[in-house]
Parts: structure tokens; sequence; C-alpha cells
């Protein structure tokens, strides 16, 4: 790769790279992510490669490993141009059907295309999928189009022409107004202005100056970081080095969890490859501007995805959260003003400073502009990463794009936010995703998780499963979070082991509150949403297991009993076989009988039952 | 020259040199705020979060620990607001429910309005509040002291559990710890948590004192000798 000495020379590069991928008739891209890969995609790759070379194709063919496509629950996925052509769940048996028959002769294999389960109809092309067609996908869709080992692929793709345009002909303060004026915000969680931010940097007083990129995204369900990091590696950096440029760092880091073997693998090979490119290093396309970055691996602490707690981490400190009373911009990492933002909104920067701030901020919501990615997940259909424009409602997030519910028993609440957002219900369905929105409602943007619960759901066994995540993951350095945590937990247990009392309830919401209040950094402060959210919509569980003893969707174990409708049993004896407790007794064709002493309450006997006779109350 | 900078502090005006943390300039103009962690001569840390305090900026307000905020110019305190006099309560609750046989936190307890604990006790015998690990880094260099685990096992400890060749034997770690002070063998047992507040702790009588007591300067240390004067001679 020869070192691009200037913005000419980088165009030239852009230029003959797409020429050389004009010779080719099709490509097919075929997502490589974790998802995929978890589903088999690596087989069904190297067949492809196989069988291509085997047909003499190799010049006629141009195969992409991508990153996340993002319709994850149709794994390993496949989408092959020209034509926008998608296939899902293709496995290595399809490939020489699909090498024959679509890209030697143009037809699709249509067993392999996607069935809308409302109409039932086959759907050809990917723009017409129902998950992808109430999307706007301005960051994901990028990861369909490069190759995340390849920056070269990036470049063809007008990668680095934003970093080339800020270094050419636009000053720092340019730069910071063009963002603070497309009203991006972190899309970490906080939703702080990005531009403000920046500014606020750039004001410090310090000869040395970093940015950081945060990608130790750490909740459960969650994976829109990883996803950006790993299939998209150099819209993330370029997006640094404007930063850079904009508050005048010259070191950047990337934090990312060691968990993310691929995310870390995929950003230390783009900066590399940006280094030898001469896009990172001194003198940057000639600009006089110098950069680097380097990956820091985080040991995989929930806490550690704090800003402050992030960068003792960095300096090889314990990873716990300061009090944030001088903000990192003037005081961060060694004690130097410090820019941190999230891998979304890192990945946001070159595409405003290219299509411009107003292009940006024509999308969304007053307050909070641009898209949002979201990782959809729980009892819906459609599971996978979710990117729309801010202010859609959570009912065209759940219904729309994620199908509805997954196996047709009633929608209760989604989650959103990660461990640390609450629940709403269906009734504030309605509420457009937005920062102030869904904090109103008391849950919140957070980093983009997305828990979708249906009715065998229990909402009190949901905020104890959460506070137990979070007590796990607290640093325990201040006393309402690693105490109040504990205490919150040990009531909640109680209730849903049915020892619960009215007053604990009480001091439940007290101790709640107070942690939200009285917490050092915001994994404390935001930790008793998933209590304070469902003790506000969904009180009537709580009191159903305080006064009744009664566990309403029937998964709090002291608090149920399975028994066998006599009437609907057919005395097949598939319960009594199952049963590992040997609790099911009854002759054979007669109603057969579950000994409650004996009962364990797995359930084994209910998934077993083909007549639904078995009853949980 | 020290740079004065004045803040409003529960409506009083007042005025301290640049640096002051929001707790100290408190307590120099005797509005009382409790606090645990807080030692003068060392960093603050706000890990005990009883010293809390509104602050209220561009007309939102938000709470955080007085020891770690340093007062800037123009800044609106609220010590007493209703949100921090709660939020101190439970945070006072909490703690005393860790340590219950020590006399300095049942006092801050008392201080805070906790009359009943309404958790089962624990016993630990430390609240974390750090000034130990402190002292030791801070002051005497010697670290060898230290925090090991985290959230719910998190505890103080020495280097592999046995006291270092670079431990000083100042016992600096016990001067400043609020368990040393002679505990409590009275009530505070599981079954009967409650706080008497009867017993000779120097704070024993300051439900019968207002909250802001200007001559109080309670977080010099956690016994106050001004508070008992006052005590006594309240006494019928």
């Amino acid at each position: 790769m020869p070192k691009m000495l200037g913005p000419d020379a980088l165009l030239g590069w852009a230029k003959k790279e797409r020429q050389e991928r004009e010779k080719f008739e099709s490509t097919v891209q075929i997502c490589a992510d974790t998802g995929c890969r978890a589903s088999g995609s690596g087989v069904v790759v190297k067949a492809l490669r196989n069988e291509v070379e085997r047909q003499g194709l190799q010049d006629k063919v141009n195969i992409r490993e991508t990153g996340c496509h993002g319709f994850c629950e149709q794994g390993p996925l496949m989408v092959i141009e020209p034509g926008n052509i998608f296939y899902g769940k293709v496995t290595p048996e399809d490939v020489p059907e699909i090498v024959s028959e679509t890209l030697l002769n143009n037809r699709v294999v249509e067993r392999l295309c996607y069935v809308d389960s409302i109409s039932g109809e086959r759907i050809i092309k990917e723009s017409d999928v129902p998950f992808y067609k109430a999307q706007d996908r301005t960051i994901l869709g990028q990861n369909k189009v490069v190759d995340p080992f390849d920056i070269s692929a990036y470049v063809a793709n007008g990668g680095y022409s934003a970093l080339a345009r800020v270094l050419t002909s636009m000053e720092p303060e340019e730069v910071i107004s063009e963002i603070q004026e497309s009203g991006l915000r972190g899309r970490g969680g906080g939703g702080y202005p990005t531009g403000r931010k920046w500014e606020q940097c750039r004001a410090a007083d310090g000869y040395e100056k970093y940015v950081i990129c945060n990608a130790d995204e750490g909740d459960p369900g969650a994976y829109m970081d990883r996803s950006v990091l790993e299939g998209n590696p150099h819209v993330v950096l370029e997006g640094m080095m404007i930063g850079a440029f904009a508050i005048g760092a010259q070191q950047g880091y990337i934090y990312v969890r060691n968990e993310y073997p691929l995310a870390v693998k995929h950003s230390k090979k783009a900066i590399s490859d940006a280094r030898d490119a001469g896009l990172l290093g001194e003198d940057i396309l000639g600009s006089g501007f110098s950069f680097d970055v380097k990956v820091m691996r985080g040991a995989g602490a929930f806490v550690c995805g704090e800003s402050t707690a992030l960068m003792a981490s960095v300096e090889g400190k314990v990873g716990e959260p300061r009090p944030k009373d001088v903000h990192t911009v003037e005081k961060g990492l060694y004690g130097r003003p410090t820019t941190l933002n999230n891998v979304e909104t890192w990945a946001n920067v070159p595409g405003i400073i290219n299509k411009g701030a107003e292009w940006f901020a024509a999308k969304g919501t007053a307050r909070s502009k641009g898209t949002k990615i979201f990782a959809l997940t729980g009892m819906v259909k459609n599971t996978g990463l979710v990117e729309v424009p801010m202010g859609t409602p959570l009912r065209t997030i759940v219904f729309d794009i994620g199908g509805g519910s997954a196996n047709g028993s009633a929608i209760k609440a989604v989650q959103t936010g990660g461990p640390s957002g609450g629940c709403l219900p269906t009734e504030k369905f309605d509420l457009p995703v937005d920062f102030e929105a869904l904090s109103e409602a008391g849950s919140m943007v957070g980093s983009g998780g997305m828990v979708v619960m249906d009715e065998s759901t229990c909402m009190v066994d949901v905020a104890r499963y959460f506070l137990a995540f979070l007590m796990d993951e607290s640093c325990g350095k201040c006393a309402p979070c690693r105490i109040g945590l504990d205490r919150m937990l040990e009531i909640v247990t109680d209730i849903t082991e049915g020892r619960g009392t009215a007053e604990k309830l009480a001091l439940l919401e007290d101790v709640a509150e107070t942690v939200q209040v009285a917490s050092l950094c915001a994994l404390g402060k935001t930790a008793p949403n998933p209590v304070l959210s469902t003790l506000r919509y969904f009180r009537a569980e709580y009191d159903a297991h305080i006064r009744e003893r009664r566990c309403p969707a029937g998964v709090c174990r002291a608090l149920i009993t399975y028994s066998i409708d006599t009437e609907a049993c057919t005395g097949c004896g598939a319960c009594l076989r199952a049963c590992p407790h040997e609790a099911v007794s009854g002759a054979k064709k007669e109603p057969h009988v579950i000994d409650q002493e004996l009962c364990q309450k797995c359930g084994i006997c209910r998934d077993e039952c083909k007549f639904d006779a078995v009853v949980v109350q | 020259m020290v740079k004065y900078i004045s803040l409003t502090i529960d409506g009083a005006k007042i005025s301290v040199p640049e640096g002051t943390t929001v707790l100290d300039a408190a307590l120099e103009y005797g509005i009382c705020i409790p606090n645990l962690c807080h030692v003068r001569e060392l960093e603050p840390i706000g890990v005990c979060r009883v010293c809390l305090v509104e602050v209220v900026e561009n007309g939102r307000s938000r709470v955080t620990a007085s020891c770690a905020l340093r007062a800037k110019e123009g800044m609106v305190v609220l010590a007493h607001s209703e949100k921090v006099l709660k939020a101190r309560r439970v945070v006072a609750e909490m703690l005393v429910a860790e340590a219950p046989n020590s006399r300095a936190v049942q006092d801050l307890a008392v201080k805070c309005g906790v009359t009943e604990v309404r958790f089962p006790f624990r016993n630990n015998d430390c609240v974390l509040c750090g000034r130990c690990v402190r002292v030791c880094s801070e002051v005497w260099r010697a670290q060898a002291l230290g925090f090991v685990g985290r959230g719910k096992d998190r505890h103080v400890a020495l280097p592999f559990n046995t006291r270092p060749e670079f431990c000083k034997r100042c016992w600096s770690c016990i001067a400043v710890c609020p368990m040393t002070i002679t505990p409590c063998a009275g009530p505070m047992k599981v079954g009967e948590e409650y706080l008497c507040a009867q017993c000779e702790s120097q704070l024993s009588m300051s439900q019968n004192i207002e909250d802001s007591c200007t001559w109080c300067r309670l977080g010099e240390g956690f016994q106050c000798a001004r508070w008992a004067d006052v005590a006594t001679s309240a006494r019928p």
C-alpha cells in the first residue's frame, strides 16, 4: 500500500479501487460477523469460494465477507448484487445452487428467500424485507459495502474523504460548530451534546489531549458497538481523527473489551493499515497534523464503560469511577483534557462532515437528532440490530420491524437501555425513542439494548435478574450502590420467594430512590431503574406476590404449583416419563396427578405435554 | 495571592479561598453537613455519600457529595433540602446496618435523623470509608493497606494478608477508623434494630439540638467536644 502524501493521492487511490471493483459482474456480500459466524457463515464462505473457483468465476464474482447486516435471526445472511437478492439461513449445501442459478443465470433460488410471516409472500429484495424496510441504516448500512479487513474497500466507498476535507479546508472551530449544529448527542447513553464536549475539551488548558473511543459494551443482549467496530472499524477511526483534529489531540485510544476478539483484531488491523497508508502517524496527508491510535483491551468489567473508570483502567489502575465534579474534558486520562465518545458517536462524525449538519439534523426529534442503533432481542420474531431515526415510536420497532411476538403470546413490556434501563408497558409504546421522552417515562435510551418481554415474563423476576446483574458488576466503591443494591436484591428476592411484606416494599422504594440520587457514578444512579419502572407500571404484580402470594406469570417457583387438568389429560404418560423427580403418577389412559411434595417446579412436564393439560397457578 | 470565591450555602453568602471544597466551606462557616469518609488532610474520595448536597445550576439541581465538590463562583448549594435530608437518612441507615456497633456510625445515623433501622444487621464492622487506606498511602506513602475485591466482596486488606515490611507502624489507620471508638454494646443486636441515642456517645443529645448549629465543627472528628457542652447545658 503506498503512503498517501496528500488529499489528491487519496482521491486517486479511491478512484483506482472503484474501477477495480467495477470489473466484477456481481458481488456476494456474506455476513461474517459474530452472529452469522455462530450460525455457520464461515463454512458457507469457504464453500462459496471453492464453488466459484471450481466453476472458474473468480474474475466475475466478488465475494465480500462483511460485518453485521443486522438481521441476525435469519443468519447466515447473503445479499447478491446486482439485484439486491436476499438469502437467509444459507447452508454450504445451498451454495452450488446459488452459484449456478443466481450468479450464472440471474435466477432467484426461491426456497432461500425470506418469507413474510404476515402475508406469507416470498420476498426477493433485501430492501423489501419488512425488517429492513422501516429502518434508516445510515451507519449499519455501510457494513455491507465495506470489507472490515480491507482499507481499500473503505476508501473505494469514499472513506477518509471527510478527514481529507477537514484537514485541507476546515479550521478546528469550524469542525466543532458543524458537529454542534448537527445536534449529535452521545450514543453511549448519556446523550451529552458531542459538539459541546469537543468545544469544552478544546478550550481546556493542556498541551497534551486525548481522544478515547468507548467500545466497552457490556449490556446483556446488546452488541451494536461491537458490530460497528467489527464491521466498519475505519469509520470509527476516521471519526476519531476528525475529533482529535478538532480538539487538538495527538493520541487516541480504542478501549475495547477482550471478550470481543474480532473487534480487537479488526481495530488493530485497521490502525496498522491506516498507518501504512499515511492516514495515521506523523504529518497526515501532508497537513502537518499528527495523530495515532492505540487499542487498549478491557478485562470485561461492566463498570469500565463509565468514563472515569475506563480512564483509570487505561492508566493501569483499578477500574473504579471517581467523582466527576471536575469533568473529564478538563482532567481525564492522566489528568489531561480528554474527549471520550462512544463507538456509534464517532461513526456518525464522518457522515456529518461529508453530508453536512443539516442532513443529520433533518432526522430525529427536536432535541435528539440522527439515527440510533438498537439491539432488538427477547420475545420478538425478528431479532437483530435495528437502526432507526430518533423519535421512531417503540411500537414501530417492536411490531413493524421486530414482527411482534415470537410465539403468539401477547407482548407485555419492552426494556430499553440495557440492564439499568426501565421496563415500559405497552401503553407507552407510542413513546418516541428520544433521550428526554424515555427518561421522563422512567427508562432511558442508554446504549441501545431493547429486550421485549411477553406474558410469560414476571416483572418482579425481571427486576430481580437485573438487580443481581448490577450488584455483581458494581465496583463497590460508594456506599449507596454497594449496600443499596444488595439490600434491594434482598427485598426483591424475598418478594419472589413469598416472604414479601408491604413495609418492605415501601423500604424498597426508599432505597431505590436514594441509590438513584446518592450514588457516585452513572451505574449506581441508573441501577434502580428496573425496580422503579416495574413498580411504576407493574405494581399489581408486586401486590399479587406480596398479598396473594401468587406469581401471575407463573415464573417465581416458590409461588406456583403445577397441576394436571384432569379433563384435558389423556393419560399418554409423556409427563410421567419426562419428570426427573418422579413426581407424576397415574395409570395409562387415566388422568395423571402431580405429587406436590416431590414436584421441583422445573416445568419439564408442561413442555412435554401435547394437550396443554399441565396448569401452572 | 489567594483568590476568594463566593458561594451560597443554604442561603448564606460565604466566601472561601479557591480550591476549597463545599463541605469544608460549610463546616468553616458552621453549616453542619454530616460526613464520614472525609478527612481534611486527605484527597476527597466521595464514597460514603453522607455529605450529600443539592447544587442548583442553570435552573437544574443535582445531588452530589460535597466533600469532592470544589466551590465555584456563584454556586448555589442546598445542604438541607428535603431531597438531600431523605437521601442522607437512608444512606446513614444502610451504613449503620453494616456496622451497628460502631458508635461513630451510630452517632452519624442519629445526626441524619435515623431512629429505626429497617434492615437486618450485618455486623461487618467496616463501612469501607477508606480512611485507613488513604491515610496510609497519602500521608505516609506506605501503601500497606488497600482495597481488595469488587462489589459486595470489597474489603480492606494487607498485601497477602500479612503486615508488610513497609508498614511503618504509625497506626494512623487505627486513629482515623470510625470503628475504633469503644464500640457500643448496647441494644444494637439483631432483632433490636433501633438507635437509642442514650449511651455515652457525645452526640446522644443531638435530637434536642437544632440542625444547623453555628458552633458545631462536626467533621473535624467523630467526637465533637462542643456538642457535649451544649448537650450537658441543655439537660434539664
